[in-house]
């Protein structure tokens, strides 16, 4: 139990860094009503898109971030457009599977330009502090920092701007938007733009402290949909406490459980959920 | 399942139909042995060397008259590190060439695909390939492997632990084939050594292992053992670092490889250990090789490859046949025993009057009753300033 500090830190870390993505995914299925396994792809460009800022064109962690939100953003609008707009009408099922399809075209593009091999971001390496027997590192310090400021200002957006409340409007009831003039089509670009821009920045965030490689959006599939659901599918607040469960919950196993079976957490989360209160935690309400 | 019938049915009309001239065919004209080495993809830095060194212990024993009064023909394949494409270019060999052998199958993945081919075909498959369970494969002698297998290369590196005073071990990897094994291993050479051991395995893929490393870190271990691949160590040793460890720590050098090593900061491997089969340095066949390939220093595989040739070679004149049955038959006879000890395929093929005792580039070359290798030579390194450097030969 002396470890039991030091998990809860850990997975509070953890936690916060998986919010970024799983709203950006949450997001995605209030406004445009189907899973996006996309985000798998996005989170690995974002990542990518982070490093060359960082180590290719030598710009520090924030202004990084920015970049693997734009370029992640982007390429989700793109691919959107190309792969999955077109498709949304033959229903939400017809799109979450072009979704994988997209995902796996996406990675491998990114392993076409980067390699498989395993690239480390430009980031000074210093030993963890230690406090009462806990340790954090202050490059985890100053992810959970441009994590917390990246959510207050999706959560500013979506309550005081022009473009925020439309966006609940058509997420609450898209018919009732559509004739308040509101044109869906605009909307859900905006929010694929924000959602896989968010997605992006969150693969980022997760890949400084390690290293990146094709696959490392893939890894993070299973923990952001388990939180999205877990929230409610399709509530922003909800992804947030989702994640932090997801991120909590996965450190907090290790006292009872081989930290081989650290992914199953995630599962066993979507499973209680499902069977206790379907609608998830918050509920889907998207704000 | 219709096109593994069809599959299989064509496999075994073209096989049968095969079968006579090949008989026909080992009476005369040139031997025809097979190199299966990966010149493309993730192994693709190794295989083309692997190849040039069985090419020319061919085009000396051709120089000295070839064997049991015949040339001897190469023919080289690419396995393109995937097992598909080795798959096809194995069958190519069997079924066209109609090769006695295929020699240098790198990947384990790669090898594990194409040794149900060679054993149903009778054809000699040498590998350089690691999985414990190659070997345990039904393969009725026709595989033999100069790469020790992971149990072995486990053992040496727990004893080289406790050569350095370890006092306290720990091992962490992620659940592999070969994770169990590992630690039952380590365990019973710490606890003859008087010493503790703890143990963690962790799953893979995942982007962080902080809280895997602050519980193996609380036994305090005096030496830690990776058990991953670059992947997940690179994760590792970072964590370990920043967790504040003071100990050692020691990875197989397949994964702190030089992607890892570029990857990570200077500090956060100072004092790392890797290991892996060495190549018989000091030994006349290993020069032999430096001098086929023109290079300093010879990776271990073309090592291997050069005595996969070579025992072939010794195996078929020793036996009187060039088949690949005859390769497994005789295969021990040469590679290890009391005979005389010869270094090359050559001088082994002029003394083998007598009973010879093949000493290769790779190592004693010499294997047990599943066709594993026995006594291997291994090599540990120390990364100091970002850079490997030989730390110890055992």
């Amino acid at each position: 139990m002396d470890l039991l500090p030091q998990l809860l830190v850990n997975g509070i870390v953890q936690g916060t860094l998986l919010a970024i993505p799983a709203i950006g995914f949450t997001a995605i299925f209030a406004v445009l009503r189907f899973p996006n396994f996309a985000v798998a792809s996005h989170a690995t460009i974002g990542a990518f898109a982070g490093y060359a800022a960082n180590v290719w064109l030598g710009l520090p962690a924030a202004p990084a971030l920015v970049a693997a939100f734009l370029v992640a953003g982007l390429i989700g609008v793109l691919s959107d457009e190309v792969a999955l707009r077109p498709l949304r009408p033959h229903g939400a099922l017809t799109t979450a599977i072009a979704s994988i399809a997209l995902t796996i075209v996406l990675e491998n593009v990114v392993r076409l330009i980067f390699g498989n091999d395993l690239r480390g971001y430009d980031l000074p390496i210093v030993r963890d502090w230690r406090w009462l027997g806990v340790r954090i590192g202050p490059q985890q310090v100053q992810n959970l920092a441009m994590a917390l400021a990246i959510m207050a200002a999706v959560f500013a957006t979506l309550r005081y701007t022009r473009i925020g409340k439309a966006m609940r409007a058509v997420a609450d009831n898209p018919a009732l938007a559509e004739l308040k003039g509101i044109d869906p089509v605009t909307i859900g670009r905006i929010t694929v733009f924000a959602g896989m821009g968010l997605v992006g920045a969150g693969g980022m965030l997760l890949g400084l402290g390690t290293s990146i490689d094709p696959l490392t959006g893939f890894r993070f599939i299973l923990p952001i949909f388990a939180a999205a659901v877990v929230g409610g599918l399709g509530s922003i607040p909800g992804a947030a406490l989702g994640a932090m469960v997801v991120g909590i919950g996965e450190e907090l196993s290790l006292l009872v459980l081989s930290p081989a079976y650290k992914s199953a957490v995630g599962f066993v989360a979507i499973v209680l959920v499902l069977a206790f209160r379907p609608r998830g935690i918050l509920g889907e309400r998207a704000y | 399942m219709t096109y593994y019938m069809n599959r299989r049915l064509f496999l075994g009309t073209s096989a049968a139909a095969l079968a006579a001239p090949a008989i026909l065919r080992a009476q005369s004209g040139p031997i025809v042995l097979g190199t299966l080495t990966p010149l493309t993809g993730v192994g693709g830095t190794y295989g083309p060397a692997m190849r040039d060194a069985m090419l020319g212990v061919v085009s000396d024993v051709n120089a000295a008259g070839g064997v049991l009064g015949r040339e001897v023909r190469v023919v080289s394949e690419d396995t393109q590190t995937s097992p598909e494409a080795a798959v096809r270019a194995a069958r190519k060999l069997i079924d066209v060439d109609g090769v006695a052998a295929i020699m240098g199958t790198w990947a384990s993945s790669v090898t594990t695909a194409v040794a149900p081919l060679c054993w149903e075909s009778q054809t000699m498959l040498m590998c350089v390939s690691g999985a414990d369970s190659i070997t345990e494969l039904p393969h009725g002698g026709y595989i033999a492997r100069t790469q020790p297998n992971s149990k072995l290369q486990i053992r040496v590196a727990g004893e080289f632990m406790v050569e350095e005073s370890a006092t306290s071990m720990a091992w962490i990897g992620p659940q592999t084939p070969f994770a169990a094994s590992s630690i039952e291993i380590l365990e019973e050479i710490a606890a003859g050594a008087g010493g503790g051991m703890e143990s963690l395995i962790y799953e893979a893929d995942k982007s962080t292992y902080r809280s895997e490393v602050d519980q193996i870190l609380r036994g305090n271990p005096d030496f830690v053992m990776l058990g991953g691949y670059a992947a997940d160590s690179t994760v590792l040793l970072r964590d370990i670092w920043q967790a504040g460890y003071e100990g050692r720590i020691i990875g197989p050098a397949y994964a702190v490889n030089a992607s890892v090593v570029e990857t990570l900061p200077v500090e956060v491997l100072e004092g790392v250990f890797t290991w892996e089969g060495a190549p018989a340095v000091e030994s006349a066949a290993y020069a032999d090789v430096q001098r086929i390939l023109g290079v300093e220093d010879v990776d271990p595989y073309s090592a291997q490859t050069y005595d996969h040739m070579s025992l072939a070679i010794l195996a078929m004149a020793a036996a009187g046949e060039a088949t690949g049955a005859a390769i497994r038959d005789t295969l021990r006879t040469v590679s290890q025993g009391q005979g005389e000890v010869v270094e090359s395929a050559v001088a082994g093929l002029a003394a083998l009057g007598e009973a010879v005792d093949y000493q290769g580039a790779s190592g004693p070359c010499d294997f047990d009753e599943i066709g594993d290798i026995t006594g291997t030579q291994f090599v540990f390194k120390r990364i100091e300033g970002g850079a490997p450097s030989v730390y110890k030969r055992v």
